[in-house]
């Protein structure tokens, strides 16, 4: 077994790390794209083993998956129309279009904060790609809106077939928005809670009040009317994405109160691929940042 | 034991796999684990007080040419861990430079990094693609991997149902079945059941003599004088000895000596001050 220097070279490439080789940020954004591409397999055997586990560990199973939402809608229809006696019509559909996306949300959210600090000993000892860990909670977390569907298509079976349109066809584009701007998210806080633990316990409560200022339990027509008084409030709470997202499921969902099916607002969507494409953008920069300290604060 | 691997045998001109110059790594006092925001305004205004660094490693250099077995030995919290961590590239270099040809496998801490919920089975696909392993390549290497870790039954029971022996088998298969240009070991000799250990020594026996790089740290000073071609001893951080496992050993035997008779003289110290 003769093989020289040259040989070696060639069939494994060299690879020097020393601090004075630092790749700028288009450097850190080709590195994070080839890194996943590269180990997409890997994400692939994640998400499933993410998925096994997840349906594992309790009597039901993924059953939940299609009941949680469900029990959610009912807690938020008691308290609404029972207690606060507001009355929309087919209000349970109407606030099950918000439910199902932010249960999405959330979820990956909270899978994605203890996606690299949860792989600690793992981080420790092999070197791979981080961005993969919170890539892989957040593609896992698509299958948690999936299942949604399942309670979906059974409330507009069963009680509302009335609202059933063609509309429905554009969930998935609008799901498609979502998703980008969720893993952006994901790798923000993933990385964020290597150095800062308080991230898990402050995201569960503004996780809360982002709903409740998001148009989920309402329409955005009583943020219309808070603009009369307050315009400045109006403003703010329309820039949230999820304004945007729960307005455009609520309208191919569930229609205009009437049950006139409506168009998702096309014009926010579009602006909404697009920031969320430079969010993501911006998030990735910053996680392959952090991501040289990871192994040694862990 | 094994015949034919005589410390020393480096053939002349063999190329070199690992070359690491002037190397140092820093760990931030402020930045440790489980920081939370209370404690880093504390650390802001505590700025001036103390340290906020140390060097875990500090102007380290050595190189490790095609065939060798190099041990890294020394006292607790002489940087060896954070040395095989650097190699494997886990954590970056705060100074100096690693050159690596080849590909790694790191075997730091056996077992670790194990999902508990899945599979045996599944934990060695899972591992391997961790470790960037092709999965066609992987699959063909999955039956030898199971063999050799000799877990039965227990390959398709989750991990947490394994005792640590069975997890430590399980990792050391895995690590040495893909075949590496350069394995790292670190303290994996010791663990097992007597059968596993002479199993696995005369695994990596068996990848010495295949020419390829081995490092590793180990407190068991007889493996690195019967089977390593060359020995460094890292003390606070640097290279204290390098050379001959046997003269290398010796100067660590005679530090520790040294360093136990001053702790002794210490203690009798404080002893005496208590009194």
């Amino acid at each position: 077994m003769d093989i020289t220097g040259e040989e070696i070279a060639r069939e494994a490439p060299a690879s020097l790390r020393s601090t004075a080789i630092r790749p700028g940020p288009l450097g850190l954004i080709g590195e994070a794209l080839r890194e996943t591409w590269s180990r997409r397999r890997l994400i692939r055997y994640l998400v499933q083993a993410d998925l096994k586990k997840k349906g594992s560990d309790t009597v039901l199973g993924n059953i939940w998956w299609i009941l949680d939402p469900l029990l959610q809608m009912v807690v938020y229809v008691i308290l609404v129309s029972v207690i606060f006696q507001r009355t929309t019509p087919d209000y349970p559909l109407f606030i099950f279009a918000a439910i199902l996306p932010w249960k999405w949300f959330t979820s990956s959210v909270y899978d994605a904060i203890t996606s690299v600090v949860g792989q600690e000993r793992l981080i420790k000892q092999i070197q791979f790609p981080k961005i993969i860990l919170p890539t892989a909670t957040t593609f896992a977390g698509v299958a948690n809106f999936a299942f949604g569907m399942i309670p979906l298509a059974g409330l507009l079976v069963l009680f509302y077939s009335d609202r059933i349109s063609p509309t429905l066809v554009f969930i998935p584009l609008i799901a498609a928005v979502q998703f980008v701007f969720t893993l952006a998210f994901s790798f923000v806080v993933a990385g964020i809670n290597v150095f800062f633990r308080d991230i898990a316990n402050v995201s569960r409560h503004a996780l809360r009040l982002w709903f409740y200022l998001s148009p989920g339990l309402y329409s955005a027509a009583a943020i219309e009317k808070l603009r009369e008084t307050n315009p400045l409030i109006a403003d703010v709470m329309a820039i949230n994405p999820f304004y945007t997202f729960f307005e455009s499921y609520r309208n191919v969902i569930y229609g205009t109160p009437t049950g006139a099916p409506s168009m998702p607002l096309w014009g926010h969507l579009a602006a909404w691929l697009a920031g969320s494409v430079v969010l993501l953008v911006l998030a990735t920069l910053l996680f392959k940042r952090l991501e040289p300290a990871f192994a040694k604060v862990l | 034991m094994v015949e034919g691997t005589s410390p020393g045998a480096i053939r002349p001109g063999a190329p070199t796999v690992i070359e690491v110059r002037d190397l140092g790594v820093r760990y931030s006092l402020r930045l440790t684990r489980k920081n939370t925001v209370r404690q880093s305004f504390a650390n802001l205004l505590r700025r001036r007080e103390g340290p906020s660094s140390f060097w875990a490693l500090r102007h380290v250099s050595f190189s490790l040419t095609k065939g060798e077995s190099l041990a890294i030995i020394g006292p607790n919290g002489a940087g060896k861990s954070t040395l095989l961590q650097a190699l494997a590239g886990i954590i970056t270099p705060s100074e100096g430079q690693i050159d690596v040809r080849g590909q790694i496998s790191s075997l730091l801490t056996l077992g670790a990094g194990f999902d508990a919920e899945l599979t045996g089975r599944d934990n060695i696909l899972l591992a391997g693609a961790f470790m960037g392993m092709d999965h066609r390549e992987m699959a063909r290497r999955i039956d030898s991997i199971i063999e050799f870790a000799d877990l039965g039954q227990f390959i398709d029971a989750p991990i947490k149902t394994y005792s640590t022996g069975m997890r430590a088998r399980l990792g050391f298969s895995i690590a040495t079945a893909i075949d590496p240009d350069i394995l790292l070991l670190d303290e994996v000799l010791a663990t097992g059941d007597q059968v596993f250990r002479a199993k696995s020594q005369a695994r990596v026996l068996e990848l010495v003599r295949a020419a390829k790089g081995i490092v590793l740290v180990t407190h068991d000073m007889n493996w690195v004088t019967e089977f390593c071609n060359r020995a460094i001893l890292l003390e606070q951080g640097h290279i204290a000895a390098e050379g001959d496992p046997a003269e290398v050993v010796a100067i660590h035997r005679e530090h520790s000596e040294q360093v136990k008779a001053q702790k002794a003289a210490e203690a009798a110290r404080v002893l005496a001050a208590a009194r």
